[in-house]
């Protein structure tokens, strides 16, 4: 995984240099598909959103009330005095619900998407792909789910577990022997392997 | 000359800003301090001396990096003013439940973007002085996506068996004319507008293939050479008509006014 591969095909990166193009018609839009496949939901998305017509106006009448403006800027303040929060866990505001339906939209099993999520997985392992895949569907940046993956494993508060043994913190596993070892049909795990080619 | 971007592209060099944008910024840049904090105030987007929300970030960032705080604050309050009126429009009251509450979240979830950019971890801001309405469509959807779409009122999103679900021919001759019914119905910029909206409130999955068959891909082709909408989702072509056909079913009611 190298650094360079990892910020050139940034999801957000390719998305600037494609809404920089002179053209948005469908030559386009394939070219940049089929250049960076992992991010061709996003591509399609910005495609389309380039096609929305500018707004004349915002919505006449309308008046932001200045408390909504404080909020946010106390919001503001509270993150800024946070320099931190960055690495916090990007996948703390999934609830159960949403942490199932982020396995889903990876197509891995949901002892899998633990095992990224507690960083039991070697970040080093990990291939750039499926970094970029998952930061897609948290709506994070690459480079933000890759600090927090580099963290050491840890077990996630909040949540309650019962167990028979003392609960403990495991060794990290590479990313091929989770893809082996967390109940993965053999498809699913193929697609995974392919991710590191 | 503005300080180039910190996000590189493909080539290593720093991303440009459109030269509309960059002449703006030069613009910008020659007046002085108190001119420049007055036309940031200019709100609608009709007037000639409105400053493009690209130019705002710019000097907002600026006025981080030289410890202006003042004219930060003023900026951050300027700037949220804006998005907030463009979340009127998108996260509308007639179109969500607690519309009011996710459009302070996102705000909020905004301001956290922009203290990130200011501590420096990375250039999180960099689209947005790029192109503003496209990134921050991106930044609302993804919130809205986190926040839970069980706020949002549309169709149920329906993953269980859509591949063998049945399209009736009454949805299929629906789907078959709309849009092509009347070409001066879509050449009317407010039905347009409206049209857009109805679009935009769509689930994703509909949305993307509404989104493309209006760009003139194909659902699907024999020849595969031809990059086709079942391709470039990766699915199935029998899906494709599926959601093509609910989402009709759907754009059909909201612009009849039936939703």
């Amino acid at each position: 995984m190298s650094t360079s591969k990892l910020f050139a095909a940034d999801e957000e990166s390719v998305l600037m240099a494609f809404s920089m193009e002179p053209s948005h018609g469908q030559e386009t839009l394939e070219r940049y598909i089929t250049e960076y496949p992992q991010h061709a939901t996003a591509l399609i998305d910005c495609s389309i959103d380039l096609k929305h017509e500018p707004p004349a106006d915002d919505v006449p009448a309308t008046q932001v009330p200045d408390s909504a403006v404080d909020k946010a800027w106390r919001r503001f303040e509270r993150a800024v005095q946070q320099p931190d929060a960055e690495v916090a866990n990007p996948f703390a505001k999934l609830n159960t619900s949403s942490f199932k339906s982020l396995a889903r939209s990876l197509d891995v099993s949901n002892l899998f998407l633990m095992r990224v999520r507690d960083r039991a997985i070697r970040a080093a392992t990990i291939p750039a792909r499926f970094v970029e895949k998952l930061a897609s569907e948290l709506g994070a940046t690459v480079q933000a789910v890759g600090a927090y993956l580099q963290g050491p494993p840890g077990m996630v508060s909040g949540q309650a577990f019962r167990s028979s043994v003392k609960p403990s913190v495991g060794e990290q596993i590479t990313f091929d022997q989770a893809v082996a070892t967390s109940q993965l049909t053999p498809e699913q795990q193929a697609t995974l392997k392919a991710l590191s080619d | 000359m503005p300080e180039p971007l910190k996000s590189k592209n493909k080539h290593g060099e720093p991303f440009t800003r459109p030269p509309e944008i960059e002449a703006c910024l030069v613009t910008l840049e020659s007046m002085d301090v108190a001119t420049r904090l007055q036309a940031f105030h200019i709100a609608s987007r009709k007037s000639s001396d409105y400053v493009p929300s690209e130019a705002l970030t710019h000097f907002l960032r600026r006025a981080h990096a030289t410890g202006a705080r003042a004219d930060f604050k003023l900026l951050f309050g300027l700037l949220m003013k804006r998005i907030g009126r463009s979340l009127f429009a998108t996260v509308s009251d007639s179109r969500m439940a607690g519309a009011l509450d996710i459009r302070e979240e996102v705000m909020g979830r905004f301001a956290e973007r922009i203290a990130k950019d200011c501590n420096g971890r990375f250039a999180m801001l960099d689209f947005f002085e790029v192109r503003f309405d496209l990134a921050f469509a991106r930044f609302r959807k993804s919130v809205l996506r986190q926040i839970g779409p069980s706020s949002v009122l549309t169709e149920p999103l329906c993953t269980d068996g859509e591949e063998g679900q049945d399209i009736s021919q009454e949805v299929e001759e629906a789907a078959a004319d709309f849009l092509g019914g009347d070409p001066k119905k879509i050449d009317d910029p407010a039905f347009r507008l409206e049209l857009d909206g109805a679009i935009d409130a769509l689930p994703d999955d509909q949305r993307r293939v509404v989104g493309l068959l209006r760009q003139g891909f194909l659902t699907h082709s024999q020849d595969p050479n031809i990059m086709t909408i079942s391709k470039m989702l990766n699915c199935d072509e029998r899906t494709v008509r599926n959601r093509k056909a609910r989402a009709y079913k759907t754009l059909r009611a909201a612009l009849e006014g039936d939703v």
